[in-house]
């Protein structure tokens, strides 16, 4: 049944987002139910993602699923308009991804913005890569992302760790120190400090 | 763009120390939040004529009890998801499988009439953000599940985590009112009930014991009166400033009058 709801959910376009798409028909007889299919992420996706952080024997009701997906979208929208208020402010055209950031910054979701900003940063390092690429061969590119897009894996060893922490009712310290040092690492600082770089760099290219 | 660069990094300062901030005083907040609880304890104190028996207490130290040990339980099951997601980013290095369609994303930001051009990058990011999101919010749902004894979450669960969060406060129309309005009605009761249990919940910010406390807590409803304001306080501390949000203090202004 999610394998279904999942290959239903393909796109049927190359670069902007998919339009009215045939493949949803399998899912649901109605048409007005495909168009609110479409303001969602996909609930095959969604429920993938909640299952990483309930123990092996919880189960997730559909209901359930589906109000998370209203949230995500809701949380996409919030973002969204704080992040193009911001542009306009600017007088900026284009959304990037560090005006998502700030956006999650200024929402109160603090806990997100270093992991987002190390995120950017390894996604420029890889991407920047490709900006010499003709820009057709970069079309091509975008297409194949599209298709892997819709094939992703679970991500078996977090999840494999957070079903593992669930399981114990009483956590023991230690495990809880080495990964809070961890977050303290000179890497991890030497990363930051890199990051900040970074940040200023795109500052300063916008100014 | 000088603005912009200046910005930036006291957003780098904050969060460099976040860890602190979310336990510590946040100065703006005390002010802002006077109203509210000065609202509860008044409506609150009309019901001060059941004296409480040496029976409703033993009832109060076996659920402060659990409920210290559920809340100490979320706390930690959220520190390490934060470190998890820290270093599961940097082990990261292809871009090209997301666990959320990108396609589907974009087009939900270009709902809005406003937004005309979006980078690449921009759909990426909110894949990953998205996903941290989902998590959080299993996660805090997961736990009310829990404390209902029961092994499917459901709505309800999901309505209860939005109502004791505030950053996901944005989300407050998307459960029924129904769900919402139970947790509402269940939280002025029951924050009658544990007058030391504020002083003890001190570090665990996140989430109100009166919430918690709604599990087998009816029969000690009336035992004790006067809540502490400093739940509400405590409540808030970790996520933002009241006073950028019209929201907040409605919802809390709104609780008492259930």
């Amino acid at each position: 049944m999610e394998d279904e709801s999942h290959n239903n959910t393909l796109p049927n376009g190359f670069n902007t987002g998919s339009p009215e798409s045939p493949f949803l028909k399998t899912s649901t007889t109605t048409t007005q139910h495909n168009k609110e299919q479409d303001r969602f992420l996909p609930i095959a996706n969604v429920g993938r993602i909640m299952k990483k952080v309930i123990p092996p024997n919880g189960k997730i009701s559909k209901d359930a699923k589906e109000t998370v997906q209203e949230c995500v979208s809701e949380f996409i929208s919030f973002v969204t308009g704080e992040a193009s208020d911001k542009c306009q402010r600017e007088k900026r055209k284009t959304i990037n991804g560090d005006d998502v950031i700030w956006a999650i910054t200024t929402l109160g979701f603090e806990d997100y913005v270093e992991p987002l900003k190390t995120y950017l940063q390894k996604y420029k390092e890889i991407e920047g890569e490709k900006l010499s690429i003709p820009k057709q061969m970069r079309s091509e590119q975008r297409l194949q992302q599209h298709h892997n897009n819709y094939h992703d894996q679970n991500n078996q060893p977090f999840n494999g760790a957070y079903a593992s922490s669930n399981l114990i009712s009483q956590p023991p310290y230690v495990p809880t120190d080495q990964k809070f040092s961890l977050t303290f690492s000179p890497n991890s600082i030497q990363s930051q400090l890199r990051q900040q770089d970074q940040i200023d760099s795109v500052g300063h290219w916008y100014e | 763009m000088d603005h912009q660069g200046h910005s930036q990094n006291p957003s780098m300062g904050v969060v460099g120390s976040g860890a602190q901030l979310a336990y510590g005083s946040n100065p703006y907040q005390p002010g802002q939040i006077t109203g509210p609880p000065g609202s509860v304890v008044t409506s609150v104190g009309t019901i001060q004529s059941t004296p409480a028996g040496a029976q409703l207490g033993q009832h109060q130290l076996a659920y402060q009890h659990i409920h210290q040990q559920q809340q100490h339980q979320l706390q930690q099951q959220l520190q390490q998801f934060w470190s998890n997601q820290y270093q599961e980013i940097e082990k990261v290095t292809d871009f090209k499988n997301h666990s959320l369609p990108l396609a589907r994303i974009k087009k939900i930001m270009k709902a809005d009439e406003d937004v005309r051009m979006i980078s690449a990058e921009a759909p990426v990011i909110f894949a990953r953000a998205c996903e941290m999101f989902i998590l959080e919010l299993t996660l805090r749902s997961w736990n009310h599940t829990e404390e209902n004894k029961r092994r499917t979450l459901q709505k309800n669960d999901i309505a209860a985590a939005i109502t004791r969060t505030d950053i996901f406060d944005f989300l407050v129309d998307i459960v029924p009112r129904e769900d919402l309005k139970d947790e509402v009605l269940a939280s002025i009761p029951r924050g009658t009930m544990p007058v030391a249990g504020p002083a003890d919940a001190l570090p665990y910010c996140y989430m109100p014991p009166q919430h918690a406390s709604q599990v087998g807590a009816a029969g000690v409803i009336m035992g004790k009166p006067v809540m502490d304001p400093n739940m509400y306080a405590q409540q808030s501390h970790p996520y933002m400033a009241p006073q950028m949000w019209p929201q907040p203090p409605d919802q809390r202004q709104s609780s008492p009058e259930h």
